[in-house]
């Protein structure tokens, strides 16, 4: 046998010295040297039978080999009814996401059935391979501002406005305004959301009663310069372990629109169309927070990571509010703390903007059909039948009279539903085109060329960046086809 | 004649692997770099529009810029170093071994890893170079976040590898026969002439190899640029545009465009750097 092995290096020595496919050569000699000898026998003994097979009849082979391998890589034949789920979800997540499919499949009783493909990481980067091998799949998960890049530029997506009027199981009405509003784009809607995750702000209620301050309301209105006020007087406390407490923290959350809005002011008109980032109402919101900056309310940008993030200032007490959203489990985290590290929790809506409408940024994920189940009225229910189950499962559900539902999946949240159910009135995502996103998009331009400065610098012009960063989409928009 | 045929057998996997994910990827990238194509919709045939448009781009230039300046100052810088080092190290001094196994180290280390080290070592708050530089009482500059030190934070990182060309140089002087010093010092020659009148010429293969290698990777650097960043775009090198241009623009007509420029400077500079080798490589 060893024999059979050295003859078998040997071999491939000679074609080596014929200067044949170096790589190649290297490999095999590895593989040789490393595998089993009687792989290498009967691999051996195969070649050797094949040897007799006359040169045109070897390059028949490869060329079947090649057009199969080819083939094979092609065939996107798909079973009927059977439609496949992109998620990001992973680990316990995924488990969960898997028991529900597991209903919605045993419920569905064979008409169709779903099957889920995990992805991770590298999610979107995943998609687009995928649709680009021709193998996308039939629904996938998208967070509110890739929706109009997905619908508009790629095409990728099915307009299920239609099916989303007629549906007696989930329609328009069943959903909050400005939950469905993050799937609308171009005159369409593109999506079901199946989460809603709006801003409010968790407050320390030992921190306000230690500086004498009156804590916020649950649901009644307040405004920026009350939020700014009171920051202002928990600012310098000193907290439990001595260490300086800070009103609320700023670090690039929450986003900006949060801050334009705060002003009356936004990024792009309702009308998806029209740049009003340098308008005197997005300017007034630019204000608020360069307010906030200078005046030292939330910690210097450069430091927030050094506790390992913005919500462990407000774990730690090092923070009397911070705005976050419903899923920030800072009730488990309290529940677990040892008793001189807990706190009260409290909770009220986002402030009042100045010129008195009211927002909260919803953060909004929707389940949507890949455009080639356009018209399959089979694909649309299976993506009903699981968004519909997927609303017992995750917090907040996008649609009305459903809060009950986080107290059944998470009984920690209970203190803070009318908190939810007040602000998911008027919580909204931001109008995005599908210039938002990209690294030539609004996006990046507002975070960089904005956004970080102003958190970095205090002198920083913002006035004319934005107006620049206005410029910058107009001409963005303009450019479309 | 049996024997060629069994041969070519052998290789018949291989070379179905070469043509199913190299050729055809690379004739598709041609042709796909004339289209408009979007991953997800059908690829429309644009002729050179995406070309066209990348030269017309400011990002384009910058991502050029960002290539050009960093191999310019890099690879020289890199090689220098790599060639002096290897120059001490040959002589055997004490502990030798254990300086060769520290300036090797940098390249054992996969390079998403090192990114992510670098990314807390040029923190501009709590890295430890501006902890250190703390200690003489200079207040370190924000490397990465300050457009106008992202080049020198780039630099830092490529000194700190440049121990991965330190031994290709290493060997080659080991490879000089000793005679030929012998020689030169009955001749009286110095220790610096023994340096540029034997070592030099002798090692000029291998800085050709080494400056081949460097363009190289100079124009496919990506793993710690796209980790690492960089304000102002200044992280911004071909490569991790490409990147963005496919994956985060979905442009994919427009990215293979680009991949193809790239080779087309990659081949320019090898063939210049070829053609100039006669003038300056010792061969024997």
């Amino acid at each position: 046998m060893e024999k059979l092995k050295e003859k078998s290096i040997e071999l491939i020595i000679i074609y080596k010295r014929k200067q044949l496919c170096l790589g190649f050569f290297e490999t095999s000699r590895n593989i040789l040297e490393n595998v089993d000898i009687n792989f290498i026998k009967v691999y051996y003994k195969v070649i050797n039978a094949l040897g007799g097979i006359p040169m045109k009849k070897i390059w028949l082979i490869m060329t079947t080999l090649v057009l199969s391998i080819t083939l094979i890589g092609c065939n996107n034949q798909e079973e009927e009814g059977v439609y496949s789920l992109a998620t990001w979800a992973a680990g316990t997540e995924l488990s969960e996401l898997q028991e529900i499919v597991d209903e919605v499949n045993e419920e569905a009783e064979g008409e169709f059935e779903i099957k889920i493909n995990s992805i991770p990481s590298n999610y979107y980067q995943q998609i687009a391979v995928l649709m680009g091998a021709r193998q996308a799949p039939d629904m996938f998960w998208l967070t509110q501002e890739i929706v109009p890049k997905y619908a508009h530029d790629l095409g990728a997506l099915a307009d299920i406005s239609d099916n989303l009027e007629d549906s007696e199981k989930l329609n328009l009405d069943d959903y909050y305004e400005g939950v469905i509003e993050s799937t609308y784009y171009d005159g369409s809607y593109w999506g079901l959301p199946w989460i809603s995750n709006p801003l409010v702000v968790y407050y320390n209620q030992d921190l306000f009663d230690q500086a004498g301050v009156e804590a916020p309301s649950e649901t009644d209105d307040w405004d920026w310069n009350e939020f700014i006020d009171k920051a202002e007087a928990l600012t310098g406390e000193t907290n439990h372990n001595g260490d300086d407490v800070y009103g609320t923290v700023i670090d690039g959350w929450p986003n900006l629109e949060t801050f334009l809005w705060s002003g009356g002011g936004d990024v792009i008109a309702d009308d998806y169309e029209t740049i009003v980032l340098d308008s005197e109402a997005s300017i007034n919101g630019l204000d608020n927070l360069h307010e906030m900056i200078t005046k030292g309310i939330t910690p210097r940008y450069g430091i927030v990571d050094s506790l390992g993030g913005n919500n462990v200032w407000f774990e730690r007490q090092q923070a009397a509010m911070f705005m976050g959203g419903v899923q920030d489990d800072f009730e488990e985290k309290i529940e677990r703390m040892d008793e001189e590290d807990k706190f009260e929790l409290g909770y009220a809506p986002m402030p009042t903007n100045l010129d008195g409408s009211k927002s909260s940024f919803n953060w909004t994920a929707s389940t949507v059909l890949h455009k080639s189940n356009e018209d399959d009225p089979l694909a649309y229910e299976a993506m009903e039948a699981l968004t519909l189950k997927i609303f017992d499962w995750k917090i907040a559900p996008p649609v009305k009279d459903s809060t009950d539902k986080i107290i059944d999946s998470n009984p920690d949240k209970e203190a803070m539903i009318p908190t939810i159910e007040h602000t998911l009135q008027f919580a909204r995502s931001g109008h995005y085109i599908p210039e938002w996103d990209g690294t030539s998009g609004i996006n990046d331009r507002l975070w960089y060329d904005l956004y970080l400065q102003m958190l970095r610098d205090e002198d920083f012009d913002y006035v004319s960046a934005a107006e620049d960063i206005a410029d910058f989409s107009r001409d963005l928009i303009g450019e479309r086809e | 004649m049996k024997r060629s045929r069994v041969g070519f057998l052998f290789i018949l996997p291989w070379l179905i692997g070469l043509i199913l994910f190299t050729t055809f990827p690379l004739i598709a990238a041609l042709f796909i770099g004339f289209t408009d194509w979007n991953i997800a919709g059908n690829a429309n045939w644009v002729g050179f529009d995406n070309y066209i448009e990348l030269f017309g781009e400011d990002a384009f230039w910058n991502a050029m810029w960002v290539t050009f300046r960093y191999a310019i100052v890099a690879i020289p810088m890199t090689t220098i170093t790599a060639l002096v080092v290897a120059i001490v190290l040959a002589k055997d001094m004490r502990g030798a071994g254990i300086f060769r196994v520290i300036f090797y180290m940098p390249a054992v280390v996969s390079g998403a890893a090192v990114a992510i080290i670098f990314k807390w070592i040029l923190d501009a708050n709590f890295g430890l170079l501006n902890g250190f530089l703390e200690l003489f009482g200079i207040n370190g500059p924000d490397w990465l976040g300050d457009p106008s030190w992202v080049f020198p934070s780039y630099l830092i990182l490529a000194l700190w590898g440049a121990g991965s060309g330190l031994f290709i140089f290493l060997a080659a002087i080991k490879d000089i026969p000793r005679s030929l010093y012998e020689s030169a010092i009955i001749d009286g020659a110095s220790v610096f002439q023994q340096a540029t009148r034997i070592t030099m010429p002798l090692v000029t293969p291998i800085i050709f190899y080494s400056l081949v290698m460097g363009i190289i990777g100079a124009f496919r650097k990506f793993t710690d640029a796209f980790i690492l960043g960089g304000a102002g775009d200044q992280g911004e090198f071909v490569m991790v545009y490409l990147y963005d241009l496919a994956f985060a623009d979905y442009q994919m007509g427009k990215a293979t465009a680009l991949a193809w420029i790239l080779f087309m400077i990659i081949l320019t500079l090898t063939v210049i750097l070829n053609v100039s080798k006669k003038y300056w490589v010792h061969t024997e």
